[in-house]
């Protein structure tokens, strides 16, 4: 049994995908896809399936740290088909994990937004390693029944009186750029700041801290700390927002002007994955990048495509909801990216926090 | 059994345990002494990361955090186990099996639930704050009771009290009474029975507890994550995050492999103690 039967058969009791009907088990081409839970349901999936002689296994991430650790560790070999953020993809190439985009298979990319075609995150060498696949906002979230008026970054940094109120995201890459937009410090400097700039972005970390209630690690423990009134105000993703609003708490979603942390995951193709099964992962690309799977993931997700496949399909309620009514909202995006010094961010963050 | 036949079916277990379980930790030791550069690991040894740990004020800061909460929980657990474990062996009588079990609940449901409970109980809105309000003891939920040291304490000394109790219980249960009526015959009161007979001879349990209790304690980072607020963070959750976020591994493993020696000293310590008490019980 080679290494891919081995990690497929055992995948087989977990993974919570069998497609089609049970002819399928006898496909040319077999795919594993190592991806977040919400962005390979069935449904979204079984069109490309219904028209393909592909059987697809899935396996699902927690983080993408441990996505990287798994095919850091050797597990590159099984994969056919990745998901890293935008600001991760990085980390493979340099470790020599993925093979470029071959966009003469993917025409769909075509169809890619204009700040995506045109970031450089995601490229090594001018080719393309991690195609972006779906993106969003991560913007401050607030009881508007709690909160007098619409917060910015500030309210995590001055003032008391929602002391004991606030929570922020235990996660060091977000939690310095938070500080850094607030002092100020320009765009192009962010990632590479130097020592005196981290001195100050650990001060104020501190002073954050004392007006902290809790760090979060989940959504889901997040929503429901918002739920409770525990806290009124968190740089959040954006699903408590929606959650809570439907359950009839008011809420209120803030943007601040000194810019917005955006997120972008991308698909990317390991090393090694070669012939039909290469073919069918570039098939399975486009398609993901396509308005059938676009539409669904709109509504289903709710989350933007980073192409415009399926926008003219989408309502405008709806585009509103996933940002893609005005795309002028990316102009003040702070997109993610992986800081040279990053193990120093690390330290620094859980100085903060052990102070 | 001959010697023979013990060892063959002794030898896939031990391989087992090697195979899956030191050969690990060997690795995770030989990681300590390399270092990262960017996402390569640079297989060059030194002691870096161990001076690193030595002169980081967070790293030693987060590892005395560590052992400071084991201490204390240890010590709570055993001034309440040392009743219960005394009233399950001595006096519980028909219904000891039911009380164990009782106190063995706890641990049937999971560790999140626990925590998830226990916010239902300290929080702002919790039953707790609902009742001081409402018994007018104070004006305003105390915020204190959540997301503090006090939570993560009072949550940590629940979930680890049945281990602390089994290991007393199971030295109350070899404790014989006529000990006790000696003492009380030759004049000691209740105190001074307790303090030269009862802990002399239920100590080899009060130790094997309080080591399971330390390091659970010491290992657990989710109940201080999830009921320790802002001041939440230990020497686990920094471990996650250097070998995660930071895909430091070295530096992980060697705050890991201090972690594993101290708590293999404590062992040892706790061993000889054992062993001592032994002794003297005996004689």
């Amino acid at each position: 049994m080679d290494r891919r039967l081995f990690l497929k058969s055992a995948l087989a009791g977990t993974a919570l995908g069998a497609f089609g009907p049970a002819g399928r088990a006898l496909a040319a081409t077999d795919l594993l896809w190592m991806t977040w839970e919400n962005l390979a349901k069935d449904d979204y999936l079984a069109p490309f399936l219904d028209s393909h002689d592909v059987d697809l296994t899935k396996t699902f991430i927690g983080t993408d740290d441990e996505q990287f650790a798994k095919l850091r560790a050797g597990g590159a070999s099984s994969v056919d088909l990745i998901t890293p953020g935008l600001d991760k993809v990085s980390y493979y190439t340099a470790s020599d994990l993925l093979q470029p985009i071959d966009f003469d298979k993917v025409p769909n990319a075509k169809l890619l937004y204009d700040t995506f075609k045109k970031t450089d995150l995601g490229k090594t060498d001018g080719q393309t390693y991690g195609i972006p696949f779906y993106w969003g906002i991560n913007p401050i979230v607030y009881r508007a029944d709690l909160m007098d008026e619409e917060p910015d970054w500030s309210v995590f940094f001055e003032g008391d009186k929602y002391n004991g109120k606030l929570a922020m995201r235990d996660y060091a890459l977000e939690g310095i750029m938070i500080a850094a937009m607030y002092l100020g410090i320009p765009r192009d400097e962010m990632f590479t700041m130097d020592d005196k700039q981290l001195a100050e972005v650990k001060k104020v970390l501190m002073i954050q801290k004392s007006k902290l209630r809790t760090y979060w690690n989940s959504i889901g423990d997040l929503t429901n700390l918002f739920a409770t009134g525990e806290v009124v105000c968190a740089f959040s993703w954006v699903p408590p927002y929606y959650d809570l609003k439907e359950k009839g708490l008011e809420m209120g979603m803030a943007k601040p002007k000194q810019g917005v942390i955006g997120w972008c995951d991308t698909i990317a193709v390991p090393k090694g994955v070669e012939g039909a099964r290469r073919d069918s992962v570039f098939e399975l690309v486009n398609y993901l990048l396509g308005p059938t799977y676009g539409k669904m993931l709109a509504y289903g997700g709710p989350y933007a495509q980073s192409t415009s496949a399926a926008r003219d399909e989408i309502d405008e309620a709806q585009q509103e909801k996933i940002f893609i009514k005005d795309l002028s909202v990316m102009d003040n995006f702070v997109w993610k990216q992986n800081p040279p010094r990053y193990n120093d961010w690390v330290a620094l963050w859980n100085e903060v926090k052990a102070s | 059994m001959s010697l023979r036949v013990g060892t063959l079916l002794a030898a896939p277990v031990t391989a087992f345990l090697l195979a899956l379980c030191v050969a690990p930790l060997l690795i995770l030791f030989a990681y300590s002494f390399f270092r990262v550069d960017f996402v390569a690991i640079s297989y060059d040894p030194s002691f870096a990361n161990y001076a690193k740990i030595a002169g980081s004020a967070t790293y030693r800061g987060l590892i005395l955090k560590a052992f400071g909460s084991g201490a204390l929980v240890v010590a709570i657990t055993a001034v309440i186990g040392y009743p219960v474990a005394w009233f399950l062996a001595k006096r519980a009588g028909a219904m000891k099996s039911a009380l164990l079990t009782l106190l063995l609940v706890p641990l049937y449901s999971g560790d999140l639930v626990r925590v998830f409970a226990w916010r239902v109980l300290l929080g702002a809105e919790g039953v707790i704050n609902r009742s001081l309000i409402w018994a007018g003891v104070t004006d305003a939920p105390i915020q204190g009771l959540l997301f503090s040291p006090l939570a993560t304490h009072i949550a940590l000394t629940y979930n680890y009290l049945p281990f602390m109790v089994i290991g007393l219980w199971l030295a109350f249960e070899s404790l014989d009474d006529a000990w006790l009526e000696a003492a009380a015959d030759l004049g000691a009161r209740s105190p001074s029975r307790f303090a030269r007979v009862t802990l002399p001879l239920t100590f080899p349990g009060l130790v094997a507890g309080g080591l399971m209790v330390f390091v659970m304690v010491v290992g657990d980072y989710l109940t201080p994550q999830l009921l320790g607020g802002a001041s939440g963070i230990t020497v686990i959750s920094a471990i996650n995050d250097l070998f995660g976020t930071a895909f430091d591994w070295p530096l992980g493993s060697a705050i890991a492999w201090t972690m594993l020696a101290i708590l293999m000293a404590f062992f040892a310590v706790g061993a000889m103690l054992i062993r001592r008490s032994s002794l003297v019980g005996g004689s």
